[in-house]
C-alpha cells in the first residue's frame, strides 16, 4: 500500500445527505465531508441566508441546502428522493438536525417535550426510513446518527434531551443490526460539550463546572465532532457498526 | 364478491414476468433461473424480511406504481371484514377460502392448516408480484391523479 492509498478515505463522489447543515456541529461536518470530495445536500430549519453562507464556503458545486422540516416525513421522503434523482444514489445519511429546550422536568411544556422528540429522535426516523431502501438495493451505505454525552449521562434540566438521545443510541444499535445483512454501517457520534450556540447556555450556566468535568479541560470545536463523522464515514470505519463513538474530551460523571 | 383479479389474463402476467423475475433474482442474489413463476419468495428462494424492501422498493420504480404495506393481504381480504377474515393471528377458513381464490397461482398443497396471518407471506410467489404489479397499475390509472412516480 502507497502513503496516497493510504490516505484516501475513499469519499470522493460519494453523496452524502446532513440534516441540520446551517450551524456549529452541522455546519462542520458539511464542510468536512464537501473537503473530503463528496457531494452535499443538507437541510436546514429556515435561515436561508446562513444555507447561502454554507453553500458559499465550500467548493463550488459540492453542497447544495434546502428548508426541510425533519418532522415531516413526506417532506424528508421528497427530499431523499430529489437527491437519488439528482445524484443517482445515496452513500451516506448524517442524522444531526436536533434542538434544545432546556427546564426542570416539572416547567416543561408539553410543547418543550413534543419539539425535543420530534425533531431529534423523529426526524432521524423519517429520514433513515427514507434513505434505507436505496442503501438496501445499493447493498451499501453509512448512517451517522449525531447523539449526545446526554444520551447516556443525565444533566439536570435535560430530561426531554436526554431521553432523545438515549433514544437515538438505542435506534442506532438496532437499525445497524436491521440492516446489517445489505452491508449497510449505522453508528452514533456522541458529543460532549461542544462551542456552538446551540450550547451556549449550558456553557455559561455551568461554566467552570462543566469544564472542571472534562478531562482535557477543554470545551470541544465542530471540527472535533467532524473529524468523527468523518471518520465514521470513511473506507476506514468499514468494519465499525452500531457503536456509540463518544467526542467529549473524556466527560466525567459527577 | 372478491373479482380483483379475475380478470387479470396469461398474457398480462407474461408482459411483467422477465422484468419482475430479475428484479426478486437481483434483490435475492440468486440466479434467474431458480426465480420461476411458482416459486415461494421465503421458502424456495430464502428472501428475508429486509429482501422484501427490496424488491417492493425496485418493483415501485421499475413500474412506477405505488405498493402500500399489507397490499396483497388486503386485495385478498376484498370485501370479507377483517374479524372474519382473521380471529387472535389466525386466518379464518373463510379467509382461507379467499385466498385460495385470490392467491390461485400458489399450489393448493402450500395452505396449511391452521395458517396464521405471519405465515401469509410464505404463500407469495413470484406470480403473486406480478398480479400484484398489475393490479396497482389498473388502480393507478383508474384514478384521476395517476400512480405516483
Amino acid at each position: 500500500m502507497n502513503t496516497t492509498e493510504a490516505m484516501d478515505p475513499g469519499l470522493a463522489g460519494k453523496v452524502a445527505v446532513v440534516t441540520g447543515g446551517t450551524r456549529g456541529i452541522g455546519r462542520a461536518i458539511v464542510e468536512r465531508l464537501a473537503g473530503a470530495g463528496m457531494t452535499v445536500a443538507f437541510t436546514y430549519r429556515g435561515n436561508a441566508a446562513a444555507a447561502a453562507e454554507v453553500v458559499a464556503a465550500c467548493p463550488t458545486g459540492s453542497v447544495q441546502g434546502q428548508a426541510v422540516d425533519v418532522c415531516d416525513a413526506a417532506a424528508c421522503a421528497a427530499f431523499v428522493d430529489a437527491v437519488v434523482d439528482r445524484s443517482g444514489q445515496i452513500d451516506l445519511l448524517v442524522n444531526n438536525a436536533g434542538i434544545i429546550r432546556d427546564n426542570t422536568l416539572a416547567m416543561l411544556e408539553d410543547e418543550d417535550i413534543r419539539a425535543v422528540l420530534d425533531t431529534n429522535v423523529g426526524g432521524a426516523f423519517n429520514m433513515a426510513r427514507a434513505v434505507c431502501p436505496h442503501m438496501i438495493s445499493a447493498r451499501r451505505g453509512k448512517i451517522i446518527n449525531i447523539s449526545s454525552v446526554a444520551g447516556e449521562k443525565g444533566g439536570r434540566g435535560q430530561t426531554n434531551y436526554a431521553a432523545s438521545k438515549g433514544a437515538i443510541n438505542a435506534f442506532t444499535r438496532a437499525l445497524a443490526a436491521e440492516v446489517a445483512p445489505r452491508g449497510i454501517t449505522v453508528n452514533a457520534v456522541a458529543p460532549g460539550v461542544i462551542e456552538t450556540d446551540m450550547s451556549r447556555e449550558v456553557r455559561e450556566m455551568a461554566g467552570e463546572q462543566a469544564r472542571s468535568r472534562i478531562l482535557l479541560r477543554r470545551f470541544g470545536r465542530p471540527e472535533d465532532i467532524a473529524h468523527a463523522v468523518w471518520f465514521l464515514a470513511s473506507k476506514y470505519a468499514d468494519y465499525i457498526t452500531g457503536q456509540i463513538l463518544h467526542v467529549d474530551g473524556g466527560f466525567k460523571m459527577e | 364478491m372478491n373479482n380483483k383479479n379475475i380478470s387479470i389474463t396469461r398474457e398480462e402476467i407474461q408482459a411483467v414476468l422477465p422484468q419482475v423475475i430479475d428484479i426478486i433474482a437481483d434483490a435475492i442474489a440468486c440466479d434467474a433461473d431458480k426465480v420461476r413463476p411458482d416459486a415461494s419468495l421465503i421458502d424456495d428462494l430464502g428472501a428475508e424480511s429486509i429482501d422484501f424492501v427490496d424488491i417492493v422498493f425496485r418493483l415501485q420504480r421499475q413500474f412506477k406504481v405505488k405498493i402500500p404495506r399489507g397490499q396483497i393481504i388486503e386485495d385478498a381480504r376484498g370485501d370479507l371484514s377483517e374479524a372474519d377474515f382473521e380471529k387472535g393471528g389466525v386466518v379464518t377458513d373463510a379467509g382461507v377460502a379467499r385466498l385460495r381464490e385470490f392467491m390461485s397461482e400458489v399450489p393448493a398443497d402450500r395452505f396449511k392448516s391452521p395458517l396464521k396471518v405471519s405465515d401469509i407471506p410464505r404463500l407469495f410467489t413470484v406470480e403473486t408480484f406480478c398480479k400484484l404489479i398489475i393490479r396497482q397499475q389498473r388502480a393507478g390509472s383508474a384514478g384521476s391523479a395517476g400512480p405516483a412516480a
